[in-house]
């Protein structure tokens, strides 16, 4: 029978913490960069214009079908060989996640967007409105009111996969785990510590998102997924 | 800066790449099988009018759905193989990890697809004479999984991508065996260029297929 003690790990319990900070500060520069880029993507996408269109739509397409894991290895090993730049795991995450997360985030500004009624945009061509004025000042304001379940679900759907970056060593909370149980010889304590901690924070972002949904709900607007 | 793409070293090591391929394979039909049964046991038992059925498959649910996928198989990895009294290889780890994390969002998908059943099939079945368990397997789930299909194949191509974290405890998948590539040729840029196109050329078409599966299902119902 194994025995659990789980006083070495609360001794270091530091090395978590500075773990989840790092944890939050990929997550947020993936989001302060992916959620203009991704609205960039999805208006390209929805463009009339073909030369736009293309390019964006086969951006979205590419980075929601390969595993991020392969766009972390290359952008962390093949792009300083590409370009003469000086690569730590730091950067070579805030790109990979940037750009696969305005990938999904453009599907949602996109299908926000197309729910839409047809009579809005209608309505604001009789009154003189330009096509990226209507899209500003109409159809916007409206579609993001929609889109904040969806959104909020992939920021943590995002949270979810910056473990990754531990691979590459950037110290996230994952690899400071990884670093506490070498440390101290107790995997099982520290890992499980890790695991309790992911879950209580993406469980309680969940938990928010369930209230803001109900609350939308009241509201009497419908969402998008 | 002017680089000179050699893909003829990777070509050389396509030996490698394949094994890695066949692997990653492997891992991807025993998780997606092992997943999608034990999800759509999760799935019924959270679904069940029996408590001590329900609060467990709920408690197991949300726990894997809300925890991060690498950290599940560093546990099985790390963690697990000193509790358990048997040796655990770099497959198993991964592959239980990756398991029960699509179990508990398959069972999702199985749980909405039934409850988006009429409540008058059920009634039916019941007059009719079936118990709850023909109902379920004859009348139920045929009609659901029909419904289901496009969530389903989504989470097969997720469980397809998520495969390569096996890669981080060094299980011989496509992405180590490109990794082993870079490392000995120094040639890491065709190494990975080479598996994202392939992940991209495998999937895509399985993605395309997908939508135009919705599009007929949103024409059908």
């Amino acid at each position: 029978m194994y025995e659990w003690d789980f006083t070495a790990v609360i001794e270091n319990s530091g090395l978590l913490w500075q773990g989840l900070l790092g944890t939050l500060a990929i997550t947020g520069t993936a989001l302060a960069f992916g959620l203009p880029l991704g609205l960039m993507l999805a208006l390209s996408r929805l463009s009339p214009r073909k030369w736009l269109a293309w390019p964006a739509g086969f951006i979205i397409e590419f980075f929601r079908t390969t595993p991020p894991l392969v766009q972390l290895f290359w952008f962390f090993f093949a792009l300083p060989i590409l370009m003469d730049i000086q690569m730590t795991p730091y950067l070579a995450a805030a790109i990979t996640f940037s750009i696969q997360s305005s990938a999904f985030f453009a599907e949602v500004f996109r299908a926000g967007i197309v729910s839409i009624e047809r009579g809005q945009w209608e309505a604001a061509r009789a009154i003189g409105m330009q096509r990226p004025q209507a899209m500003r000042r109409i159809i916007l304001p409206q579609a993001v009111k929609r889109m904040i379940p969806a959104f909020t679900e992939r920021s943590i759907e995002l949270m979810k996969t910056t473990t990754l970056v531990a691979t590459v060593s950037y110290a996230d909370l994952l690899y400071q785990a990884n670093e506490l149980a070498q440390k101290t010889f107790r995997p099982i304590e520290a890992f499980t510590v890790t695991a309790l901690i992911y879950f209580t924070v993406i469980f309680g972002l969940s938990l928010c998102v369930q209230a803001v949904e109900r609350r939308l709900a009241v509201s009497g607007d419908s969402t998008v997924r | 800066m002017e680089y000179t793409w050699d893909f003829g070293s990777v070509w050389e090591y396509r030996e490698a790449l394949w094994v890695g391929l066949t692997n990653t394979l492997r891992i991807f039909v025993i998780c997606l099988f092992a997943g999608l049964s034990l999800g759509l046991a999760m799935g019924l038992a959270r679904y069940s009018v029996r408590r001590w059925l329900r609060w467990p498959a709920a408690c197991f649910i949300e726990f894997f759905r809300n925890t991060p996928v690498l950290v599940q198989i560093f546990w099985f990895y790390f963690a697990f193989p000193i509790l358990a009294p048997f040796e655990i290889s770099a497959l198993m780890a991964a592959a239980l990890g990756i398991t029960l994390n699509s179990a508990a969002f398959s069972a999702e998908i199985f749980r909405g697809g039934i409850q988006t059943i009429d409540p008058g099939q059920w009634e039916a079945g019941r007059a009719i004479g079936m118990r709850y368990r023909e109902i379920m397997a004859r009348i139920i789930l045929p009609q659901a999984v029909r419904r289901m299909m496009p969530a389903l194949t989504n989470r097969g191509i997720e469980i397809f991508k998520m495969t390569t974290l096996a890669s981080a405890i060094a299980y011989a998948d496509v992405l180590h065996q490109a990794r082993l590539i870079a490392s000995v040729n120094f040639n890491p840029i065709e190494a990975y260029t080479v598996v994202a196109i392939a992940f991209f050329v495998i999937l895509y078409p399985i993605v395309r297929a997908t939508y135009a599966l919705e599009r007929r299902l949103a024409k059908g119902d």
